[in-house]
């Protein structure tokens, strides 16, 4: 495997720790750290592709996701700080119910 | 990989495995901090120099001390009793590792429709500098480049919607940390 | 070979550069904020060395001058003061975060040194030497990522302090830094759209030429406003002069500094001071002319006009650091929400329509 393939490999790696994460906690800000960790392994792959056929293309892309998870971070602690004053707990299995 | 490659990546991966493992939400918190520092130090040993100053702005930067002030504001304790079970840790990471292969199955294999020599030239030829990504981003991409401007203002406008409390009165005196207990 | 060699000289250089500039900007502010307060300062710490041996004592003249003028105390017996004192961590928090804090504080700031150009290109011996450790070609975006990761540090020294007094103190410093990071990085905008090139070495070798062939073609000409800009948006990001909100004493009992003592808060302080003379370096390079001497051309890439350039650059950092420190002892401090106010409703805009006027005259001009 040469260096670059290596890259990729790391990617992966740390995707499927990401995802993982996502699955095994139940605090709110920590999952939305984990989907943080996805798109950063998803990012890693980009810019090894972009070595890999040699334009920059992958690199803009890299760039366009890194605005995107701007953006979505500013909300989903938004919404995180919302669903705290409701239900006074970030956990997941807290604001598991509907209200009746 | 060299000496370099093989240490930055450890510590990426060493800080990944901490956000998942770590009780307390903010040692999570700064072991993501470290990991995204490590992924800077990546772009950059592949060369994606621009890239790997862009990831300390905004993610390291900006996006993590948002998430920092969050849960210092909310003065959580750590994740509370009900521990998972043994059975569906082991289920998911059983899980996680499927996905691995099926994911690294075909990425990993051997690029045969490029030769060596191009690899190398290909590795020469994207050097990520400001001036070339500029460039594209401004020629080819630019279209995405201004609707990109139009998601953060969606997500400016939407996040202080959301946070806002409603009907409250702002005396002189509360000033910039109104509201916060 | 030989370029590791040069490399590791060049950072060991630039190290004692960034740390002598931290200690005698310390040493400026014992005795600066003593004459500005109308009093003597510190002065008695190896004022009175004496020998009976005539010869002896001509030799400690200097000394007895040194210690006469403060810097025996400052720079030897604070230090001295510092690393004996004991060395706590408050209960319930983590220690390796605790002992960590003042680190990553202190470190981005040295790192953001390595960029910045401390003397004209020039060769040594047929090698081409660039006056600065890492040549890479985004060199004004690292010092404002350095800028951005250093708020980490503050945040981490308030949270393991554990008590409300550090929390409150951090909360407030982290919203203070990252407030004042937009209009500093709007002015750095203007100046990448000016120059054309977001290499630090490329805005100074482009503020040589003299405009219309009077005035020197410096950034302070180019960007009035800028210029002022970012003075106070920088002195905002190191926490000096009227912004020093979170390490107010009458308020704050210390801030986020609470629960440090000894080699730590000596850490923390000299990373401020370092900040400072970063920041000083800054001003110097970006807006100043770095080098320059404003009708003298000298000749490029000889090793005695580096020279010259590196101690015409030195004076002027040596201004900066004693303008920033003249302005701290001068006025009063700002008010929290006057703190906030005056960096997004006045600062940000200001900042903003700076860089729309600059570019639509770029375009134009």
């Amino acid at each position: 495997m040469d260096p670059i393939t290596s890259y990729l490999g790391i990617a992966c790696l740390l995707f499927t720790i990401g995802g993982i994460g996502l699955c095994l906690r139940r605090n709110a800000i920590v999952l939305f750290m984990c989907v943080e960790m996805m798109l950063n392994a998803v990012n890693l792959a980009f810019v090894a592709f972009s070595k890999i056929h040699g334009n920059l293309d992958g690199q803009v892309a890299v760039f366009f996701v890194m605005v995107i998870a701007a953006a979505e971070s500013a909300i989903g602690l938004a919404i995180i700080l919302s669903v705290f004053r409701s239900v006074a707990s970030i956990e997941t299995t807290d604001a598991a119910e509907l209200k009746w | 990989m060299s000496f370099m490659e093989f240490v930055i990546a450890a510590i990426g991966i060493a800080s990944a495995i901490g956000v998942v493992g770590f009780r307390n939400p903010l040692s999570s918190a700064f072991s993501l901090i470290l990991h995204l520092l490590s992924i800077a130090g990546l772009y950059a040993l592949l060369g994606a120099h621009f890239l790997a100053v862009s990831q300390v702005v905004v993610y390291a930067g900006a996006i993590m001390v948002l998430v920092l002030f969050v849960l210092m504001l909310l003065n959580l304790k750590s994740e509370s009793g009900r521990r998972i079970g043994i059975v569906r840790s082991a289920l998911t990471v059983g899980v996680g590792l499927v996905i691995f292969l099926t994911v690294s199955g075909p990425m990993l294999a051997q690029f045969t429709d490029i030769s060596q020599a191009t690899l190398e030239q290909n590795i020469k030829a994207s050097e990520g500098g400001v001036k070339a990504i500029g460039e594209l981003l401004y020629g080819k991409y630019m279209v995405q480049f201004e609707l990109s401007s139009l998601v953060l203002l969606v997500g400016v406008v939407g996040a202080v919607m959301l946070a806002k409390r409603k009907n409250v009165q702002l005396t002189p005196r509360e000033g910039g940390m109104g509201g916060a207990k | 070979m030989v370029e590791l060699l040069i490399l590791i000289l060049k950072v060991f250089l630039v190290m004692n550069l960034a740390l002598v500039l931290g200690s005698t900007c310390t040493w400026l502010e014992r005795k600066g904020s003593a004459l500005i307060q109308d009093r003597v300062g510190a002065n008695r710490a190896g004022a009175f060395v004496y020998s009976e041996n005539r010869f002896v004592n001509v030799l400690l003249a200097p000394l007895r001058m040194a210690g006469w003028l403060g810097l025996i105390n400052t720079l030897l017996c604070d230090s001295l003061k510092g690393i004996s004192k004991e060395d706590f961590i408050p209960e319930g928090s983590s220690k390796f975060l605790h002992a960590m804090a003042p680190v990553v504080a202190v470190l981005p700031i040295m790192l953001a040194f390595a960029v910045l150009p401390l003397a004209p290109d020039f060769y040594a011996w047929d090698y081409f030497v660039h006056a600065r450790v890492a040549p890479i070609d985004a060199g004004i975006l690292f010092v404002l990522a350095m800028g951005s990761v250093a708020v980490y540090g503050i945040a981490l020294a308030g949270w393991t302090g554990n008590n409300k007094f550090s929390i409150l103190g951090s909360l407030r410093a982290v919203a203070q830094m990252i407030s004042y990071e937009l209009p500093m990085g709007l002015v750095f905008v203007s100046l990448i759209v000016i120059y054309g090139s977001l290499d630090v070495y490329t805005m100074v070798e482009k503020q040589q030429e003299l405009l219309w062939g009077v005035v020197p073609a410096w950034g302070v000409v180019y960007q009035p406003v800028g210029f002022i800009v970012l003075l106070l948006a920088g002195m905002a990001e190191t926490k000096r002069g009227p912004f020093d909100l979170p390490e107010a004493e009458s308020e704050l009992t210390a801030g986020y500094f609470t629960e440090y003592s000894g080699m730590k808060f000596l850490l923390f302080w000299l990373g401020e001071f370092c900040e400072i003379a970063l920041f000083a370096l800054l001003l110097a390079l970006l807006f100043f002319g770095g080098w320059d001497i404003p009708w003298v051309t000298l000749p490029k890439g000889v090793w005695w006009a580096a020279l010259i350039g590196h101690a015409v650059l030195m004076a002027k950092v040596i201004f900066f650091c004693v303008l920033q420190i003249v302005i701290r002892w001068t006025l009063p401090r700002f008010r929290y929400d006057q703190l906030m106010n005056l960096g997004w409703k006045m600062l940000l805009p200001v900042a903003l329509i700076n860089l729309v006027i600059t570019a639509v005259a770029k375009v134009l001009l």
